[in-house]
């Protein structure tokens, strides 16, 4: 459990956006793989196994709560969503040094809008395709691609001051 | 065009780079005892408070054993109660009751004009629309804070 314990909270915490929950959701995975601890203990696809049913678990658990809200993100997303301002160029990032940078980085993500973050997370630590995302997201392919542009521009002031250094 | 796509690849090759530059978080002290807790609790519960998959074979078998019973009851009495009821003088005047009660209903439903049908129809999709736009502008109101919500 130590050796997987990060990566397992880290795949949670970065889809949910909320360490409480992506601690219940990994305590939710340990719990399922001690179940399976026959077929787990000496396969070398259990970190495998303990990634894929903690994306799971964390997409089934944004689903649950925001199925009654999608019709209306939907509607709202058209024109209330715009693309973030473009970034300051005084901006004092690149005098922080790379840990902080990634701190600020993870936590940029976190406070991304759900939609956003859900999508570019799968898209670049998950590695899945737009229409992947769409199919597990149950969104628009249109969508996808626009929350995952919006989350780009988002985080783009922070790679810039990476890359003034 | 092309020079926007050209930007937006070069922006998520960028992206992309930089975020498996990130490590991975640290996972909360409390997790491994959280996790070992709850293990410790679910083994201590009673058998009958576990999952069906966890009970013994014998209860299972008692389980279905007495379902299919109940099954069998209920189908039986349903039967025995259809098969009575013809015979009892509640059952006739309850019928009769309810055969005054629809034609009485079809012959107001043919008394009332076809208009009002159809503007009773278009009050109630206006009505509708207006509980949807009531409900898209509270969500829109509420947004900002409930998008941080799961």
């Amino acid at each position: 459990m130590r050796a997987y314990q990060d990566m397992v909270f880290t795949t949670a915490a970065r889809l949910l956006g909320n360490d409480a929950q992506a601690e219940d959701i990994a305590q939710e995975v340990f719990l399922r793989a001690y179940a399976h601890f026959g077929q787990l203990r000496n396969s070398p696809t259990s970190g495998g196994w303990l990634k894929t049913v903690a994306t799971n678990l964390a997409l089934n658990h944004l689903q649950r709560y925001r199925r009654r809200w999608r019709l209306f993100s939907e509607i709202s997303s058209g024109d209330d969503a715009r693309d973030p301002e473009p970034p300051a160029q005084d901006s004092p990032l690149a005098e922080l040094g790379a840990q902080q940078q990634q701190a600020l980085l993870e936590d940029a993500i976190r406070t991304l809008p759900a939609d956003q973050r859900t999508a570019l997370v799968l898209y670049h630590f998950e590695e899945l395709t737009y229409q992947e995302i769409s199919g597990r997201l149950g969104a628009s392919l249109a969508k996808i691609k626009t929350d995952i542009r919006r989350a780009r521009m988002a985080l783009l002031p922070l790679l810039q001051s990476r890359i003034e250094r | 065009m092309n020079q926007t796509d050209d930007a937006d690849q070069e922006l998520a090759r960028r992206l992309d780079r930089a975020l498996h530059e990130l490590p991975l978080r640290h996972a909360p002290p409390t997790l491994e005892s959280r996790v070992f807790g709850e293990l410790a609790r679910r083994v201590a519960l009673p058998w009958w408070r576990q999952s069906f998959a966890c009970w013994p074979g014998y209860a299972r078998t008692l389980f279905f054993a007495i379902c299919v019973a109940l099954n069998g009851m209920v189908f039986a009495g349903g039967a025995w109660i259809v098969a009575g009821a013809g015979s009892m003088p509640a059952w006739h005047q309850a019928s009769a009751v309810a055969a005054a009660a629809a034609a009485l209903s079809g012959s107001m439903v043919r008394a009332i004009p076809p208009a009002w049908f159809y503007e009773g129809a278009a009050v109630a999709a206006v009505l509708y629309a207006l509980l949807f736009a009531l409900g898209a502008t509270a969500y829109r109101t509420l947004w900002v804070d409930l998008r941080e919500l799961p």
